[in-house]
């Protein structure tokens, strides 16, 4: 995540921002809008020139900066993320259907048995579908906003760093260190399941300093260590098959999960 | 023979991804079809095998808007299938939730999606130029919206604290109190919100659909009943008995499933609007008089009055959600909402809430261990899809009769889809 390209400081025309929706619920795109205060100082600062959601403007040949939601689970979608990569400077990927398949890559395992489940016959217009994967699954990204759904000052972050450069380092803490700084008390003394032992760091722990343990939705840090984690489950007496499960949520297409298969 | 079609592929300004189709040949309009063209999002799927303690934080999922709407639906289905019976001040908790998502949703679809379309623009980008004042309040409002659903659920999308049974964490009383400062203090915004979209000149349509809504002896009702009414056959049913008297069915041009009237075969409407027309006589005071003003009174049929519709419940949701957390302020202390305990069992519940674009209903059905064993959601917009396509098709007529020219034609069908406030992400989950 480093090495972005100074898109506006190499052009002497404010850069041009695309944002594209894949499969997702569209949270993370009203996530942006919710950063209602600052939305005018954003938009003064980019040349938007597709965004579906607000505006009526189609969508360009060529732009600099693509901002890309939800997971590719077509491959209309799988064709189109490939278009995106070739054509602009630098591409970000928002929310857990973009960054780890999500919700929507619950789906992926025993994919195939799934439409029919809901469909008697599925339509034309769903698409031709293929196993849901994340964006960087497909194609290199720049930049990734985490989380479902994302904060908005983090992507207004990332898109700083991706308009003006960065030199900061990200780090691969997992979300358990957060807990002790919040001062929070542990799940697992009450025997109940919590992903922070494994999941990447940066939310602050907003759920569970609001009482509900950690899903896992910023996706696996790459320090994660799960055998320690499911031994630490034994030592707690908190189901190991439980953990696994919760792992599913937002994890369930991460190799790391199915190395142990 | 002149034959024409008006494409509008992937509709701007809705959630989701659909396409317009509508086919005029010699003068006549042959065809319309609202294509809606999500890739298969199969929840219905996922959650089988589910504990009873995820489901609601999937099926949230199906909808960043009115994730707080499936949230509650869930959880009621659950505690039906269990037999748990939530505090009062859980469920004001829960309706102050649904509120802030109403409040937020309305802001945005009236705004971001709906206005351009009245002021001849692309976005509502080019307000916050001419008319900043006007820019800066509407977004005040969403914000407002969203503040509330953060207050109460912890963050705008996807909220956090409403588990099975109650609330895993609440506000101080003193936050309780501001929060009722700032709602009364956005009415006025809000009146003038009514007013100026019943400005806005709109085409003399009447649905031929149905109306579906929740309704409740004494109290606008939007997550505390379980009882559905079709307003124009006066047909009540319990929501657990949905499946007898809505009926979905499959079309090639759509991955959304449509919807219809069981007995009968004609599609409905769900939303603001059958809502207003449902609870008019409960609306609050103030929204009342505001709908009264903008000529909105039951029953009304054109379905491009939704946004006005929307407009009066903003009204009505700022005024009720001032008064709602003035008692939760004054009963905190007196009145709990943490979760209550509760058994698993084996069995079936269904869960229905009026999400901001209307009626939202989920089954569920439990094996003894509380994991998910069949899995049926109907969401609003899916309910909505085939009677915006009979209004679309009155509409296209009516131009089309007049001889209005294409671009009209298209702009037109554009604001009628736009007044349904579809949401095509979430017809397809």
């Amino acid at each position: 995540m480093s090495g972005y390209e100074n898109v506006a400081y190499d052009s002497p025309r404010p850069p041009r921002v695309v944002v594209f929706s894949l499969a997702s619920c569209f949270g993370c795109q009203v996530m942006i809008t919710n950063i209602e205060s600052h939305l005018l100082d954003v938009l003064g600062q980019i040349d938007l020139r597709y965004w579906q959601l607000a505006s009526s403007v189609p969508m360009p040949e060529d732009y600099d900066v693509a901002v890309i939601e939800g997971a590719v689970t077509t491959e209309e979608s799988e064709a189109l993320v490939r278009k995106i990569r070739a054509t602009a400077k630098t591409v970000i990927s928002i929310g857990a259907c973009a960054n780890t398949a999500g919700i929507p890559g619950m789906a992926a395992d025993h994919y195939y048995e799934r439409p029919i489940e809901v469909y008697d016959e599925v339509p034309e217009a769903a698409g031709t579908i293929i196993q849901p994967r994340s964006v960087p699954s497909v194609i290199k990204v720049d930049g990734q906003v985490l989380c479902c759904p994302i904060d908005p000052l983090d992507f207004v972050a990332t898109l700083q760093s991706a308009l003006y450069g960065s030199n900061r380092m990200n780090s691969t803490k997992t979300l358990c260190g957060d807990c002790k700084l919040n001062g929070t008390s542990c799940f697992y003394g009450k025997g109940i399941v919590c992903l922070g032992m494994v999941t990447q760091a940066g939310c602050g722990a907003r759920c569970v300093n609001l009482g509900r343990p950690c899903n896992g939705c910023a996706g696996l840090s790459v320090d994660a260590n799960l055998d320690s984690a499911r031994e630490a489950c034994e030592r707690y007496g908190v189901s190991v098959q439980e953990f696994d499960e919760a792992l599913e949520m937002f994890n369930q297409t991460n190799s790391a999960l199915k190395a142990r298969r | 023979m002149a034959k024409s079609t008006i494409n509008v592929d992937h509709v701007a300004r809705v959630e989701g991804h659909g396409d317009i189709r509508v086919v005029i040949s010699d003068g006549a309009v042959e065809s319309v079809q609202m294509r809606v063209v999500e890739p298969a999002r199969l929840f219905e799927s996922m959650v089988r095998g589910r504990s009873f303690n995820e489901v609601s934080y999937i099926a949230s999922r199906i909808c960043g808007i009115c994730s707080a709407t499936h949230v509650v639906t869930d959880l009621k289905a659950v505690e039906a299938a269990f037999g748990v019976e939530v505090t009062e001040r859980t469920k004001d908790l829960r309706e102050l939730m649904v509120y802030g998502s109403y409040i937020q949703n309305h802001a945005t679809h009236l705004f971001v999606f709906a206005a351009p379309d009245f002021i001849g623009q692309e976005s509502v980008f080019p307000l916050a130029e001419t008319d900043r004042e006007l820019f800066d309040q509407a977004l005040a409002l969403k914000a407002l919206g969203n503040e509330l659903s953060t207050k109460v659920g912890g963050r705008p999308v996807h909220p956090i604290t409403a588990v099975v049974g109650g609330f895993t964490s609440e506000i101080a009383p003193d936050e309780y109190r501001k929060l009722a400062d700032k709602l009364m203090a956005a009415i006025p915004f809000a009146l003038k919100t009514v007013d100026l979209f019943r400005s806005f000149r709109v085409q003399p349509l009447s649905t031929e659909g149905d109306m579906l809504a929740m309704v409740d002896a004494d109290h606008y009702a939007i997550e505390r009943a379980d009882t559905a009414r079709f307003l124009k056959a006066q047909e009540d049913f319990h929501a657990s008995d949905y499946a007898e008297h809505l009926e979905e069915y499959l079309v090639d041009h759509s991955s959304a499933k449509f919807a219809r009237v069981r007995s009968t075969g004609t599609p409905y409407m769900t939303g603001a609007l059958a809502r207003v027309n449902a609870s008019w006589d409960l609306l609050c005071p103030q929204a009342k008089v505001a709908a009264a003003k903008a000529g909105l009174r039951p029953p009304e049929l054109n379905p491009m009055m939704n946004n006005v519709a929307q407009a009066v419940e903003i009204v009505d949701a700022l005024e009720r959600c001032a008064a709602l957390c003035l008692k939760l302020a004054d009963t905190a202390g007196e009145e709990t909402s943490e979760p209550v305990p509760f058994e698993v069992r084996a069995g079936r519940g269904v869960g229905f809430t009026e999400a901001p674009r209307g009626a939202a209903f989920h089954d569920l059905e439990f094996d003894e261990e509380g994991r998910v064993v069949h899995a049926s959601i109907l969401t609003p917009t899916a309910q909505n899809v085939a009677n915006l396509e009979a209004d679309m098709l009155q509409l296209a007529n009516l131009l089309v009769n007049e001889g209005a020219p294409e671009d009209v034609v298209k702009l037109e069908v554009e604001k009628l889809v736009r007044a349904y406030d579809p949401c095509l992400s979430c017809s397809v989950h």
